[in-house]
This record gives C-alpha cells, sequence and structure tokens, in this order.
C-alpha cells in the first residue's frame, strides 16, 4: 500500500517535471531567436545563396578609361583649376593687385582698398600679380557698372569683391572671375571658387575693431536662454519654458518674459536664434561678438569662410520645421558642448571678423592656401587660438612647430634653447654673460649678433656649447629676423650688457617650457592710461603688476620671430627701428595680440641693478629699466597701429617652489637665485 | 541526460538510511530537484546550436525565390534630379522629428525582381556588395522594419553599377515604391556612375528628389549638403590580406599603378619617368600573363612584373588619375597601402569629403600641373609626407575598407545633417585613434581674464566642527573679491547652529544641507554657486590671512583653467616598490595641491560630479579619503595643464589628517594617499598630474621695498 503510494507519488511528480520541461523547451527553443526578430526576420534576409551573388562590378569593369579626352567645364560652372591660373603665383605666393577707386568713393570699399594695400600680398604692378581684385562699392549707380579694366581677360584670375550687397554684381558681367560677397545665397555660390563674407554692419572698424564681450567661460546665471532676431534689427530674449517655438507663427505663441532691445545692443542670451533669410545675416556676427552661440534656422546663405572655418564648433545649424526639437535640444544640450560653442564663437569673432582688415587678409589667406595646396594651413590652425592669420603656414604645416598647439597635439617644445646676443655699439664681447648662459643646463648654442662697427674679435672664449658670430645690420629690428641657425624652439633673447646668472637662466627656461607661447623675461615695463597726456604711457618703475617683459633677457619661441617679420606692418616696424625701445615695446605687443594673456616674470637678483654701469643716453645699450621720455609716444603709436590695446597686466611672479622659505637651503634647487 | 539518470540512481545509495517512512518521499523530491537542476544547465550550454537552427527554419532563402514584379511599360517614369535642392527644400525632416537618440531611422524595401513588360529584367536581382551593404545597414541602429516610423527610405534595387542596370525601366522601378513620393527621403546608392561614350559623373536614372550617395561626382553634378559623395569600393580590400606598413620614405617616391589611362596621361607619364628615372615608377598591363593569376592583380613595367597591390607599399606617392570616370576604385587600394594619392582629377569631389579633410591625407594636383607633379611633391616636407601617410591607411581602416564602412559613415553623414546639435566632430571624423588618444582639448580654451568685479564663492565643507567654521568664516569674509559664502553641512545627524548664531557677515552667506555625509558634496556643481571661481576651504583652515586668499584669487584669474591651491604635493615614482608615491616634503617640485584651501572653475564641480571616469568618485566616498587628489586628476587630465601653487609653504596643521597627527597616522596617511594615485593612475589609464618647479608670487614678493607699498604685503608670515 505504501510502497504504491510511494512509486505513484514519485510517478506523479516525475510526470509533472517532464510536462514542465516539454512546455519550457519550446518557449526557451522560441526564446533566443525572438529576441532576434525584433530587428530580425523583418530585417535585411540573409539569403541562401549571398555567396554565389555576383560582385557589382566585372574586373575589367573597373579599369575602362574613356574614350574623349578630360572634360572641359561647362558654360558658366567654374572651379579652381580651370578659372584660376595659379601658375601665374611665382613661387606660389599670392601677388595681389586692387584697381584703384575711380572717382569719390563710400567710406566702406576705402576701408577694404586700405586693407588691401596694407596686406602683406599686396603688389603695386598688375603685371606681376596673378589676382586681381576689383572692389565693388554699393552706391556705384547701375548703369557704370561696367569699369574698362585693361586687365579684365574674361575675369580670369580676378577677384571681384563686395563688402554690402549692390546691384553692380547681378548685373556684371562676372565671366571667369572670383565673387566675394557677403552672404551669398547656397545656390549661386560655388564652393572652393567663390568666398563668402561676412554682412559687416555699416560702421565696421578698419583695425583691431571691438573685443568679444565674453568675459567667462561660463554663461552667468540666471542669463536667458534664447534670444531671437528681429526682423527689425533688434533682439527679443525668450523665456526658457516655452511650450511653443518662439519664432513664426507655426506655433503658439508664449514668449515667457518679453524683452524687445534696440538695434544697437549685442544679445545677452546662451543662444541666439538666427533666422534663415539674408538680411538677417547681419544677426550672425553681433551674435559672434556677444559670445551668443548662433542657431541658424535653415539658412540660405553660405556662412562666411565656410570654406577654412568649422562651423559647427561654433554654431548651431538647425532645422526650422523642426521648433520644438531644437528648443528641446538646445535645453539639454551638455554644459562641455555650450562652453566649447561659446568660447569658439567669441575666438572666431576675434579672430576673423572684428575688423575690416581682419575680413579682407582672411579673403585673401584662403585664396594663398588655394594657391599652396600641400603647404595650406590646416585645420587645426584655422579653427583654434590664435586662427590663421596669426599662425603662419610658411612658418611650418605642422601644428607641433607653432607654440599653441602641444596640448591638441600631445607634443612639448624642444628641451633645449638658443641664446642669441645682441651686441651693439660699444661692440664689447659680453664674455662673462656668455660663460654664464653656456653653463646652463639645457643650453643648445649661443649665437652672438654683431651689430657694432667694430669687428668681432677673432678669438672668442671656449664654451661647452658651440658659439656662431651673425653679422648684423645694426638695425634694432634685426634681432628679430628669423635666423636660420636657430634650431631650437626657445630662445633666449639677450644684450650685451645683461648679466644673468646660471641658476636664473635654467629656472627661467623650466618655466618657459610649461608656457612655450608666451614671453618669460626678468624685467618689466608696465603700461598705464595717463589721464593728464589722454594717451598712454609706460613706466619702468617697479610695481605691483607689468605688462611688458624687457627682450634684453627673456625667454620666448622662435616663431615670434617670423611673425615679428613677416606679419608686422612695415611702418610699425620702421618707427621700432627709429626708436630703439619701441622694439620691446613691439614684440611685447606682438605677442600680447596673440596670446590676449600677460608675460610672465621670474626672479631677478638685485645684486645685478647694482654691478650695471648706470643708464646711457639714447642710441646707447638699451639695458636699462627706465625708459626714454622720447619714447614714450611710441606707445600710443602702435596702439594706433594694432588699433586696439593688446597688453594685458599681471600680478604674479613665478618662483621656485621653495624660494626664501625657511627651509635649509641644501634642499633647494635654485639656491643661488636667493644670493643675499 | 545521461547524468542525470546517473544520479538519480546512485542518490539514495549516498544518503544514509532514514528509518523513517518519509525516506523515499525525500529521495525522491531529491533527485527531481536534482534533476531540475541539470536539465535547466544544459539548457543554459545549448542555446547557441538552438539559436541557428531557429535561423535556419525562419530566415534562409534564395534569392531567387524572390517575388516578380511586372512593369507595364507606361508606368510614370520620375523626373530627372532637381540640381537645386538642399535639405530644407527637398527632404521632409518631419518624418525624422521626434528621436531621443539623435539618429535616423532608416527603412529598406523588401528585395523584389523588377520584369518589364515583355519580362525582360531591368537589372541583375542584387550584388553582392550591395546584399552586404543593406545587410550593414539592417544590422545597424539606424534599422527600422517599421516603415510609418522611418526617416530615411533605401530601395533594394541594386544601383551601384549603372552598366548592369536599364535606365528608362529602373527608374520606373524607383516610381512604384510604396513610399516614392517623387523620391522624397530617398537614399540611392551608385558606385559607378555613367556610360559609353559620355560617362555622366552621377547616375542617369531619373531620380527626383532622391539624396544620391554616389561615386564619381563631380563639382557640378554634387549637390553640395544634400548628396553624400562615397569611395568606390575596391573588390580587393576582401580579397587580398596587406598587412600595414609603418610610414617613411619608401622605393619609389612616385607610382602610377593604373592601367587603362588616357593616352594623353600616358604621354605624360612616360615624360615624366623619362625624367626622374628611378624615382618613379610607372606601371601598365602585363602583356604576357602567368597562368592562374587574374590580370587585376598583375602590373608589369617593360618586362619586369608586380604584384597589384603588394607594389603599391613600395611607393611614397601614387598617382590616382582621372579614367573614364572620376571615382577610381584605386584610391582605396593606394590609401591602403598607406601611399600617399595624388589626385589628379579636375572637378572631383574626393569621397565624405563633406567630413573628411583631404588635405591632411592627400594631394591634389590640377590636371594642366601633371608634369610638374614631381617638384610639387619634392617640397612637402618629410614630416607631413610621414604624416600623410598615417592618415592615408586611417581613412582607408575608418572609411574605405569594407561596404559596411562605407554605408555606415554615408548614414552618420546624413543624421548629423538631421540632428547636427548631435553632429560628431571634426576630430571624430579626421583624427586617427592614436591622435585622439594622445591630444588633449581644454574646455576652457578661450585665452581669458575674467573681470575681477564678479568675485569668488566659497564653500566650506563642514561636519560638526561649529568653533573653527565660524573662525574660518570670518577670516575668508575679509577677503574682499568674496561674494558668498557657502557651508555645506555633511552632518545629518546634528542640526547646523541656529541663524542669528552664525557670524555676522557682508556678503550673503548660505548653508546647503546634504542627504549623506559623502566627501564629494563638497564638489556638487550647486545652484547657489553664482560665480565661476570657487574657493574650497575646509573648516579648520584659519592660516591663511586675507592678502593671501585675495592674492590666490588673482591668480586664478590669470589661470582660470587651473587648480589654484595653497599647499602643494607631489607624486613621485616609487622604483623599489614599481608604484607611484605620494610626496608631502618639502621639495623643489608641486604635481598637485590640496582642496582644503584651493580656487577652481566651478565648471569642474560639473565634471567632478557627472564625468568622473570609473568608479573613482565611489570609491572617495567610500574611503572617506583622497577627493582632493581626485579633484587634481580630473583637472589635470581633461586641461593637460599643471597646478599653480600659490605663496610660500606654511605650517598647516596637518591640513590633510582628520584627527590628531602621530608619527604612526602620519604614515598610514601617505600609505593610503599613495594607494588613491596609484588607483586612480588606473583607471585614468595614464598619469595626467604635470610636475612644476614654479609657485606664484606677488611681484614684489621678499623684494627690496616698502612693504606697504605693495599690494599685497602680508604673505607668507608664519
Amino acid at each position: 500500500m505504501q510502497s504504491w503510494r510511494r512509486k505513484s507519488l514519485w510517478l506523479a511528480l516525475s510526470a509533472s517535471w517532464l510536462l514542465i520541461l516539454l512546455r519550457v523547451f519550446p518557449v526557451l527553443r522560441l526564446a533566443e531567436p525572438a529576441r532576434r526578430q525584433a530587428g530580425g526576420p523583418q530585417g535585411w534576409p540573409r539569403w541562401l545563396d549571398a555567396e554565389l551573388l555576383q560582385s557589382f562590378s566585372q574586373p575589367g569593369e573597373l579599369l575602362e578609361y574613356g574614350p574623349q579626352p578630360p572634360q572641359a567645364p561647362r558654360g558658366g560652372s567654374c572651379y579652381r583649376e580651370a578659372c584660376f591660373d595659379a601658375s601665374r603665383c611665382r613661387g606660389g605666393s599670392l601677388k595681389v593687385f586692387v584697381y584703384s577707386a575711380v572717382g569719390p568713393i563710400s567710406e566702406t570699399p576705402r576701408k577694404v582698398l586700405t586693407s588691401i594695400e596694407g596686406s602683406r600680398y599686396h603688389t603695386a604692378s598688375a603685371a606681376e600679380a596673378c589676382l586681381l581684385v576689383l572692389v565693388l562699392s554699393p552706391d556705384t549707380p547701375a548703369g557704370e557698372c561696367h569699369p574698362a579694366l585693361p586687365q579684365w581677360d574674361g575675369g580670369k584670375n580676378h577677384l571681384v569683391l563686395s563688402l554690402h550687397p549692390t546691384p553692380c554684381l547681378r548685373i556684371f558681367q562676372l565671366g571667369q572671375a572670383m565673387v566675394a560677397e557677403a552672404s551669398p545665397t547656397v545656390d549661386t555660390f560655388r564652393p572652393g571658387f567663390d568666398v563668402a563674407l561676412p554682412l559687416l554692419p555699416e560702421a565696421h572698424p578698419l583695425r583691431g575693431g571691438a573685443l568679444g564681450q565674453l568675459q567667462q567661460h561660463s554663461p552667468l546665471p540666471g542669463v536667458a536662454l534664447i534670444a531671437v532676431a528681429e526682423d527689425r534689427g533688434g533682439w527679443r530674449l525668450a523665456g526658457t519654458n516655452f511650450s511653443a517655438c518662439p519664432w513664426d507663427g507655426r506655433c503658439e505663441q508664449d514668449h515667457g518674459p518679453k524683452q524687445t532691445h534696440p538695434q544697437a545692443t549685442l544679445p545677452n542670451a546662451t543662444f541666439c536664434l538666427i533666422p534663415g533669410r539674408s538680411p538677417d545675416a547681419l544677426h550672425f556676427l553681433q551674435a559672434l561678438q556677444a559670445g551668443c552661440i548662433p542657431v541658424l534656422l535653415s539658412p540660405r546663405w553660405e556662412l562666411p569662410f565656410s570654406e577654412v572655418i568649422d562651423w559647427t564648433k561654433a554654431a548651431v545649424v538647425a532645422d526650422e520645421r523642426l521648433p520644438l526639437q531644437v528648443l528641446a535640444a538646445l535645453q539639454e544640450m551638455p554644459l562641455t558642448r555650450v562652453l566649447a560653442l561659446r568660447q569658439q564663437a567669441q575666438f572666431l569673432w576675434d579672430a576673423y571678423f572684428s575688423s575690416i582688415e581682419k575680413v579682407i587678409h582672411t579673403t585673401l589667406e584662403i585664396i594663398q592656401d588655394r594657391i599652396s595646396g600641400a603647404s595650406a594651413h590646416p585645420s587645426l590652425l584655422w579653427n583654434s587660438p590664435p586662427g590663421a592669420l596669426l599662425a603662419l603656414s610658411t612658418f611650418s604645416t605642422s601644428p607641433s612647430d607653432f607654440p599653441f598647439y602641444h596640448l591638441q597635439q600631445g607634443s612639448r617644445p624642444l628641451g633645449r634653447f638658443s641664446a642669441l646676443i645682441w651686441v651693439g655699439a660699444p661692440g664689447q664681447p659680453p664674455l662673462k654673460l656668455i660663460q654664464a648662459v653656456a653653463g646652463a643646463q639645457h643650453c643648445a648654442q649661443i649665437l652672438v649678433l654683431w651689430s657694432s662697427k667694430k669687428p668681432p674679435p677673432p678669438r672668442w672664449p671656449e664654451t661647452a656649447v658651440p658659439l656662431t658670430v651673425l653679422d648684423g645690420h645694426r638695425k634694432a629690428s634685426d634681432r628679430f629676423l628669423p635666423y636660420s641657425a636657430i634650431d631650437t624652439d626657445a630662445i633666449l633673447s639677450l644684450d650685451a650688457h645683461s648679466s644673468l646668472s646660471t641658476s636664473e637662466v635654467d629656472f627661467a627656461f623650466m618655466v618657459w617650457q610649461s608656457f612655450p607661447e608666451r614671453m618669460v623675461g626678468f624685467l618689466t615695463w608696465s603700461h598705464f592710461w595717463d589721464e593728464a597726456q589722454g594717451g598712454w604711457g609706460y613706466t619702468g618703475e617697479r610695481a605691483n603688476e607689468f605688462s611688458m617683459v624687457l627682450t634684453s633677457a627673456a625667454f620666448y619661441h622662435r616663431y615670434y620671430h617670423t611673425l615679428f617679420t613677416h606679419s608686422l606692418p612695415k611702418a610699425l616696424r620702421t618707427l621700432a627701428d627709429e626708436s630703439p625701445p619701441c622694439v620691446d615695446v613691439l614684440m611685447n605687443f606682438l605677442v600680447a595680440a596673440v596670446t590676449k594673456l600677460p608675460p610672465i616674470k621670474v626672479p631677478y637678483g638685485p645684486w645685478h641693478q647694482k654691478a650695471r654701469p648706470p643708464p646711457l643716453a639714447p642710441g646707447g645699450p638699451r639695458f636699462r629699466a627706465e625708459p626714454q621720455p622720447a619714447s614714450q609716444d611710441c606707445l600710443n603709436q602702435m596702439a594706433a597701429g594694432f588699433g586696439h590695446m593688446p597688453l594685458v597686466s599681471s600680478r604674479l611672479r613665478l618662483d621656485p617652489v621653495l624660494f626664501k622659505d625657511p627651509v635649509s637651503v641644501l634642499r633647494k634647487k635654485y639656491r643661488s637665485l636667493e644670493k643675499p | 541526460m545521461c547524468a542525470s539518470v546517473k544520479y538519480s540512481i546512485r542518490g539514495p545509495a549516498l544518503i544514509p538510511r532514514m528509518k523513517t517512512k518519509h525516506r523515499a518521499y525525500y529521495i525522491t523530491l531529491f533527485s527531481i530537484v536534482l534533476l531540475g537542476l541539470i536539465a535547466t544547465g544544459m539548457f543554459q550550454f545549448w542555446p547557441h546550436s538552438i539559436e541557428s537552427s531557429g535561423d535556419w527554419s525562419v530566415e534562409k532563402r534564395s534569392v531567387r525565390d524572390v517575388p516578380v514584379v511586372r512593369l507595364p511599360a507606361d508606368s510614370p517614369v520620375p523626373e530627372r534630379g532637381d540640381l537645386s535642392c538642399r535639405m530644407h527644400t527637398c527632404f521632409d525632416v518631419y518624418r525624422c522629428g521626434f528621436n531621443p537618440r539623435n539618429k535616423i531611422k532608416v527603412y529598406i524595401y523588401p528585395l523584389k525582381k523588377y520584369v518589364g513588360e515583355a519580362g525582360v529584367p531591368v537589372s541583375s536581382t542584387i550584388s553582392r556588395e550591395y546584399n552586404e551593404l543593406l545587410t550593414a545597414i539592417s544590422d545597424s541602429d539606424y534599422y527600422t522594419d517599421d516603415i510609418t516610423r522611418a526617416c530615411l527610405f533605401v530601395p533594394s534595387i541594386d544601383l551601384l553599377n549603372q552598366n548592369s542596370l536599364r535606365v528608362r525601366e529602373t527608374a520606373q522601378a524607383l516610381a512604384q515604391l510604396s513610399r516614392w513620393d517623387r523620391g522624397t527621403n530617398h537614399l540611392l546608392f551608385n558606385m559607378l556612375p555613367g556610360g559609353p561614350p559620355d560617362y555622366n559623373t552621377a547616375l542617369d536614372v531619373p531620380r527626383d528628389r532622391a539624396l544620391l550617395a554616389g561615386g564619381g561626382f563631380s563639382t557640378w553634378t554634387y549637390r553640395q549638403g544634400y548628396d553624400v559623395s562615397i569611395p568606390v569600393y575596391s573588390p580587393l580590400s576582401a580579397e587580398v590580406d596587406l598587412p600595414e606598413k609603418g610610414p617613411g620614405p619608401r622605393r619609389y617616391f612616385l607610382l602610377s599603378s593604373q592601367v587603362a589611362l588616357h593616352p594623353e596621361y600616358r604621354e605624360d607619364l612616360a615624360a615624366l619617368q623619362a625624367r626622374h628615372g628611378e624615382a618613379v615608377l610607372v606601371l601598365d598591363k602585363c602583356s604576357n600573363l602567368s597562368e592562374g593569376v587574374p590580370a587585376a592583380r598583375r602590373r608589369c613595367h617593360k618586362q619586369q612584373a608586380f604584384d597589384y597591390p603588394q607594389v603599391l607599399q613600395e611607393a611614397t606617392f601614387c598617382m590616382v588619375l582621372r579614367g573614364a570616370r572620376l571615382g577610381q576604385a584605386v584610391l582605396s587600394d593606394v590609401l591602403r597601402a598607406g601611399c600617399v594619392p595624388v589626385i589628379i582629377a579636375d572637378s572631383y569631389v574626393l569621397p565624405f569629403s563633406e567630413v573628411l579633410d583631404w588635405k591632411r591625407a592627400s594631394v591634389v594636383v590640377p590636371e594642366e600641373k601633371m608634369l610638374d607633379v614631381y617638384s610639387i611633391l619634392q617640397s612637402i616636407p618629410w614630416r607631413q609626407i610621414e604624416e600623410m601617410q598615417r592618415q592615408a591607411r586611417w581613412f582607408w581602416e575608418a572609411y574605405f575598407q569594407s561596404i559596411e564602412a562605407i554605408a555606415l559613415a554615408t548614414l552618420q553623414i546624413i543624421s548629423d545633417r538631421v540632428y547636427p546639435y548631435a553632429a560628431i566632430s571634426y576630430e571624430d571624423w579626421n583624427d586617427p585613434p592614436a591622435v585622439k588618444w594622445g591630444s588633449v582639448s581644454n574646455p576652457l580654451f578661450l585665452p581669458l581674464i575674467p573681470p575681477q568685479s564678479q568675485g569668488f564663492t566659497a564653500i566650506v565643507l563642514t561636519y560638526d566642527r561649529v568653533e573653527s567654521l565660524f573662525r574660518v568664516i570670518t577670516e575668508v569674509s575679509k577677503v574682499p573679491s568674496l561674494s558668498k559664502l557657502l557651508v555645506v553641512w555633511n552632518n545629518q545627524n546634528k542640526n547646523p547652529p541656529e541663524d542669528s548664531l552664525w557670524p555676522k557677515i557682508r556678503v550673503p552667506l548660505k548653508v546647503v544641507r546634504t542627504a549623506e555625509n559623502k566627501l564629494s558634496n563638497r564638489f556638487f556643481p550647486y545652484d547657489e554657486i553664482e560665480t565661476e571661481a570657487v574657493l574650497a576651504i575646509d573648516d579648520d583652515i584659519i592660516m591663511l590671512t586675507s592678502d593671501e586668499l585675495q592674492f590666490g584669487y588673482e591668480v586664478w584669474r590669470e589661470f582660470p583653467d587651473r587648480l589654484v591651491g595653497y599647499p602643494g604635493r607631489l607624486h613621485l615614482w616609487d622604483h623599489e616598490m614599481n608604484k607611484w608615491k605620494y610626496e608631502s616634503e618639502w621639495t623643489n617640485e608641486v604635481s598637485m595641491v590640496l582642496t582644503g584651501a584651493a580656487f577652481y572653475h566651478k565648471y569642474f564641480n560639473y565634471l567632478y560630479t557627472y564625468k568622473m571616469p570609473g568608479d573613482i568618485k565611489n570609491w572617495v566616498d567610500a574611503h572617506m579619503n583622497c577627493e582632493d587628489i581626485a579633484m587634481n586628476f580630473l583637472v589635470a587630465n581633461v586641461t593637460g595643464k599643471a597646478v599653480i601653487k600659490v605663496t610660500p609653504r606654511k605650517k598647516f596643521k596637518c591640513p590633510e589628517c582628520t584627527a590628531i597627527d602621530g608619527l604612526s597616522l602620519d604614515q598610514t596617511h601617505m600609505v593610503e594617499r599613495s594607494e588613491c594615485i596609484n588607483k586612480f593612475a588606473s583607471v585614468f589609464g595614464t598619469m595626467p598630474l604635470k610636475v612644476v618647479e614654479h609657485r606664484a608670487d606677488p611681484v614684489l614678493y621678499k623684494d627690496d621695498f616698502p612693504e606697504k607699498l605693495k599690494s599685497f604685503p602680508n604673505i607668507g608670515s608664519l
């Protein structure tokens, strides 16, 4: 009885298990394919005979050649090779001739002419030029659009430039000429041939220009999320929580707190919505200047300099047909991207748009890049600070040769420096200085730039590093020529009368390696606004802040020699030659304009100052702390030449970590900096 | 199964005999459970065979069995392509509307065989490559099988090669697709456009508004921002194994490997070779082929034979000349060989030129300058050439090597146009992985000095040391640039003191209570922080003077992307233990600053809270230590820059310790901190900290100058 019950129990249990198993099994069987089914069976089938399918091309087919000779461009269509004869640019360098204006012209075209004439590509001879520029004026009557140009030749190698919409562009027989036009419509723009210019406001400055308004990296808390460009030229702030789109009538109007600003003011918001019609392009620059991220709604115009500027890094091009989605995307945009867009928009404003000169020089630089081919600016140089106008591709096309891109490239400057000693009028070989510098740990070589009337001595002291004597031409700006003998990234610029210790040189070079784009110097000047004189002044008095370091003892990157020689206007360099302290000012202006940051000061032993001979008369050695009164004016002339005051003040000095700390001197690496 | 049976038999023998009447019952139960477990276990091991059998029964069909569609002779033909089409005119974005992942949805029409009225097929049903392409799309994230939710439609009609289809009938087949609607949002793939004699540069099939991903566009058939220029796939990519060859000078400077070239080009090539001799190698078809080697794999120069594509690896530059078509499959082979392509095909729109920066990987030479090509190439510095060789190989690996790569890049481009705010960047497209790894993109890259007027927010993290906290508050409130003080009350068991008890200060004081006693609360991006500059300060740092703090803020303004702090620390490599070591002695170098007193940008709070790599944040909270080291790692990693230590060393009362400092405690402390460094370095995969030998002092610090004229006289007193 019991065994029967036991058996039946056993049987029942095992039977139920079997049942469960059988039921589960098919489910398990299906479980796996079922997961694939979501994208599986209705997806593209896995054909049984997929392996047997024929290739899309027969082997011979890929190798066919056309029976006809290379195609010629069809009517009207121009592309670079067909309509622009680059071989006229001898040596691959652009030479630009500009037709001078006939009769009176309005202000903007005059500024354009001035900018072209101030460019380093400008030539006065039309025969020598490989690019001939015709500047159209917006107020030329439509009847006078056809100037008789002797070199016109169907427009070949011509650039027709107009900063403002002009009827002439529509009437003019452009032929094979390139067109540089403000906000061209997408349909007529020929990529790679035409140049898209920004639509500038009426009174855009010639040089320098208004600085960007961005004062900090992240948006201020509480600032409006979105400003919308208005038809009349102003901006309207839109609240953050709208249930509908803040532009056009497609959706319910609910603007939240509504404020309209007059035309002159710049938008104060994180994003700036700009409609797609051509006149709205004017808002685009305002947004850039304000550091407001432009959100372009289906723009019908080509973005300025789109050939070289990567606008995806600075603006959002959105589809006006998807308002809610655009708003949601803006609201949810990660902070990291907001920061990046904001800073990039501001950088582009400062680098390419803030003045007419920058716009024109950028245009010419783009054409030069087309001619240069492989030695054009890489995209990185165009799209990260300080921008392609300040990073010359004639110096190098490899970003890691410049002082600006080491982070992006994961590279570092070469760990050695060349000392460049300028020997002026008295012509005394600076033997003590040479020994001090040659003893520095990272000194690669010493170059003596002999600019004295006396011949250099035939014998020089034995030094641990090679010593070369270069013959200078006695011009103050000669010391900043890009000498080919300089093969290190860092230059230690010195005067014969400079006095430095080995330890000071060692420490300053360590600091420079952390800041390769800045000047690292020992002696400083500071500039100030002189209310009484109504101009800029500068002083060598010791003060709590400084904005310039003297190039009679300073480390900087050798790239600045190239930039000094090739990018500065000739007038400024001549000015510097006439009044030697101006050279220091000019170099400091240049570096500050590029970096937008102050130079760096390192400690300088007070005993040097005591040991030095008293300052000599102007024209003598320039190693003095106090600038001559006569040279005060050069600061103002430089500021006018740059269009603004680029110098930035600093309130700090970089010292060794244990500098003058109450700890055993034996622990200190740079102990001789603290000599009593 | 066998095993389970065996176990159930042996089961009873293993169990000691029980004299209860329930014995058999338990045995049964036990064996059943065992059986069940084993059975489940077996299913776990079997799913593969189950899956494949399911797959087999459901999916596999033959291409021959697809339904046949007969096209009437008078069925409509789409209009020719509209050259003025742009995304905002011809593309219907409403179909792509709501999509949280910012990816377009792509639908593929089922495969059908189209025949004309007479029963003649309009084209070969499908080629191997087009099948691969559709498979790739179907397997990708873009795919949807729901035609109503799709944003982009891909016909299964194979248009890759125009020569293998009948133009008019194919167009009719396109027009009868269920969602054709003048071709709106339809994407057509074509690699070999045109046909003899004039070889158009775009597909001749009338296609109305459809987007064309084409392999041989010229500037006047390509609709910028609408069409996509794609490579011509080289079948050799799959057939031949060609291992990567490093960059550097190679045997031949310039090579031409194309066989079917226009006689004019042949003459120019011969002239080039005559002028430059050994450095230039011009190859052609072989006249007498050895058996077994396909013609496509052999090239000859006079009597000398070369293996193709292997010979491409012997050259630094390789010519890619215009053939019948602008797009040439040889471009793919050349890139693969790490040979820099010299593209001589005027008006050719290079593959994916919308996103790829071809300047970095190729040299484009105008046709009329073909004879000067040698001198043009000679002027390129070697460093740049090597960079181009690397870049060429990387382009092939990422965008040319398979049909799948081509298809996905095409869809990515279109998707990025529809969702531009989520588009991937220039660097993502163009930087090879090695560059991406080594490079740092500083999130605060714009050089600017924030205005002094904004001031800073001081954040004091406190638990219960109220007396000390009040002293810190009083001291910090004397700093001129302080704009707000935030106390983070990290004690959940105790309420903060009443309002009336707090020191009266001239700036707003806010107390934030936290939900949990975590160190990471110090670095939370509180909404109350309204300034960019943040001063993190411990509730026992009372030794910093007002001058020192104000100067620290001034230094931060000049270095807003760095950590600017007072006590400095160093990491060292311990050669004996082979790991990192933490150092707090008086050293000549600094690589970290303690956040017990440090200025930094508020953005780093956001990064610390939301973007800290790996489990570091939780690890710090669990160990109640090293949040400052983690912050140093984070900032150095993201900016690639060193910290700035401000002002001389002070006797900080062991700022890192929480209790009384004793020698043994100090040692365990150092061991723990060293462990943190090693842990973080392994999570970051690198050692981001940068060592420097400088600190920041006021310009006139310790100078022989009247103290009362100095801006920050009270600095460095112990």
